[in-house]
């Protein structure tokens, strides 16, 4: 026997409160996980490689203030400008549905691949969208949701222009960080309004990230003092003034996770302290055959933090799982489904009707989570496209380990020190 | 001639404090104890036998007087340096047998040597030893759950010899056993003491247990009464 044999003999001795302690570490985890990820799409939303080469012009007034088309020319003329594209927000339902569930974009066809050098389509699809100003292309993740193909015609009721538009499926595109958008011509909708001479923003490509700062002043400074006077930001700059619309989502979800780890701490704090309580004298008799209190402490550390690591890796390793590979997550829980079934037909053999009723719901929750995984997929599918993207990055992974280890060593604290201050002689009689 | 006392016991007081009152479990006591000498310490509930017990075996410490044993003042070490002296000088033996339920009969007696630099394979003869010493060889991977109180018992008295102390103390080692097995265990610690030259301290309140030691003393009131 070794110490560390000694210690997982310890650890495993009430199997029941070990896993159950475990798990309750693992879904906490899980959900810490998951409120970091939340946090982190929505105040940092993922990006585009070309995005640091993008600057968004809006009117300095607010977002929803139209920009006079004639800019255009004037952008186009500052130095270190590449190509410029009218992008307007066209607020449109789809068919007859009561809220807007994807956005539609205006813009210059002809500057797409330009400016968004990103998306990928299908041979020829770029050539149809740009030489008929009655066409769109559509994201992939919509079009799979919609079941929308090429050629189809898509109509949209703005909510923001008085008109509906009718368009055709010109092509599919993917590769973006966000294939969800439709993108159409911005002379379809100028024709539609009777030409008004206004476009949402510009949306801007710059020959170098090094020219970036020189080319938003420059347009900041050719309209100011104008009746249009217009904002010029980088894309992520634009995205964040974006995000500060959801209020403070950091102080909201910080609080949530704080109440989260607080929580987690007390469970493993008193799991480790009824663990540590009830071989109290067996500790005692340990003193006496003369371990050492540093030893005692890293036993009792050993199995705090082991059962909190364990119960980490597990909430870490799931929420990725579950988030990156969700169909893979969704596979994974079918053995699990399996083993509460051989768990309900042994209760129910033994007439335990209870334990194997609840054995039968766990193998309900878990085929029916298993079956809606696998079904959608990705975590576009999970959230209705809300996010399309939601990455446990090894940040987050580490900040993750980092409280489960935290939470390990803090739940051994306080039965460490009753330990040590007991004397062999108090801890003999306890129990006698 | 003291040279052959390992235990020596000057005006040894002991005062626990309860609340606002003092109880003196010890009242100036002065003994010796020769080694190899199997010492039965006699007395009534509370009569402070086993507060003499814990100081002789430095998991108590005395509030006034002097206990050497080997010629240490074992009050005078630090809590750390108390327990590297328990593990290499004190075999302990308790009433409730005091095994780890998770480990087997081995792993119990090997535990006390997990805190010393031998290896693998020297701790396996020792602890293959002491449990032979003690007839329990065929029971070394059993769990305690899986043996009788006496075996039991006998487990915990391998583990109080496998480290080779020179003094075992045993608190009614006999208390939770039937007739058989209290002799059974009695005569072990017998044997240890007439043939191994272990130096046995054995509190009872049993005068047959008593008389399995070479000399019997009893306390009461915390004074030595005979």
């Amino acid at each position: 026997m070794s110490i560390g044999s000694f210690i997982v003999k310890n650890a495993l001795r009430n199997k029941r409160r070990a896993a159950l302690s475990v798990l309750s570490v693992a879904a906490s985890m899980f959900l810490l996980v998951t409120l970091l990820v939340t946090q982190r799409e929505l105040t940092m939303p993922p990006e585009d490689l070309g995005a640091a080469l993008r600057v968004v012009v809006r009117s300095k007034i607010s977002l929803a203030q139209p920009l006079p088309a004639r800019q255009r020319a004037i952008i186009e003329k500052i130095e270190g400008v590449e190509a410029v594209s009218p992008f307007s927000w066209f607020g449109g339902k789809f068919k007859s549905e009561a809220h807007m569930t994807f956005a539609q974009f205006a813009m210059d066809a002809a500057k797409l691949r330009a400016i968004f050098g990103e998306a990928k389509m299908e041979p020829g699809a770029y050539e149809a969208f740009e030489s008929d100003r009655n066409s769109c292309i559509i994201g992939k993740l919509t079009a799979d949701k919609y079941g929308i193909k090429r050629g189809d015609k898509i109509t949209f009721t703005s909510e923001i222009y008085p008109v509906t538009l009718e368009m055709k499926v010109a092509g599919i595109y993917s590769g973006t960080i966000d294939d969800r958008n439709v993108l159409f011509h911005q002379k379809l909708l100028d024709e539609s309004m009777g030409n008004p001479g206004e476009v949402g923003t510009w949306w801007v490509k710059v020959r170098s990230a090094e020219e970036m700062p020189r080319v938003i002043e420059a347009i900041n400074r050719a309209f100011a003092n104008t009746s249009a006077e217009v904002r010029a930001e980088s894309e992520r700059a634009f995205q964040l003034s974006f995000v500060s619309m959801w209020g403070n989502i950091k102080i909201l979800v910080g609080s949530i996770s704080t109440v989260v780890v607080f929580t987690l701490v007390l469970v493993c704090a008193s799991t480790m302290s009824m663990a540590v309580r009830e071989r109290f004298r067996e500790l005692a008799i340990l003193k006496a055959l003369g371990f050492r209190r540093r030893e005692l402490y890293t036993f009792i550390l050993a199995e705090s933090f082991g059962l909190a690591g364990v119960g980490g890796a597990l909430g870490i390793g799931w929420a990725w799982l579950f988030y990156t590979h969700s169909r893979e997550a969704g596979i994974s829980l079918v053995p699990v489904a399996a083993f509460l079934a051989v768990l309900a037909v042994r209760y129910f053999y033994r007439r335990e009707i209870l334990a194997g009723l609840l054995s039968l719901a766990g193998v309900w929750f878990f085929a029916k989570a298993a079956a809606f995984l696998v079904v959608k997929g990705s975590i576009a599918g999970l959230t209705n496209n809300i996010f399309v993207l939601f990455e446990v990055t090894p940040r987050i992974a580490g900040w993750a380990a980092l409280v489960a280890a935290g939470l390990g060593i803090l739940a051994s604290i306080f039965p460490a020190i009753s330990v040590a201050r007991t004397s062999v002689v108090q801890g003999l009689k306890t129990l006698d | 001639m003291e040279a052959e006392n390992i235990v020596m016991i000057r005006h040894l007081t002991k005062v626990y404090q309860q609340g606002d009152i003092q109880v003196a479990a010890l009242n100036g006591i002065s003994l010796d104890i020769a080694a190899g000498e199997f010492l039965s310490l006699m007395g009534p509930s509370g009569s402070g036998k086993s507060t003499l017990l814990h100081i002789i075996a430095g998991v108590d410490r005395p509030t006034s007087g002097q206990c050497l044993v080997q010629g240490l003042d074992v009050a005078q070490l630090s809590e750390t340096e108390l327990a590297d002296w328990r593990n290499q000088n004190i075999g302990f033996v308790f009433q409730t047998f005091n095994l780890i339920p998770v480990l087997t009969a081995f792993e119990n007696v090997e535990l006390p040597l997990l805190l010393t630099a031998l290896g693998r394979r020297q701790r396996r003869r020792q602890v293959e030893t002491a449990l032979e010493l003690v007839g329990l060889a065929d029971r070394a991977h059993h769990l305690p759950r899986q043996l009788s109180g006496g075996q039991e018992q006998r487990v915990a008295i391998a583990r109080a010899l496998v480290t080779d102390p020179a003094i075992i103390v045993a608190d009614e080692p006999t208390g939770n056993l039937d007739s058989h097995s209290a002799q059974e265990v009695l005569g072990i610690l017998r044997t240890l003491s007439a043939k191994a030259g272990k130096t046995v301290i054995l509190v009872t309140h049993d005068p047959k247990a008593a008389a399995y030691g070479t000399r019997s003393i009893h306390l009461e009131k915390g004074e030595l009464s005979g």
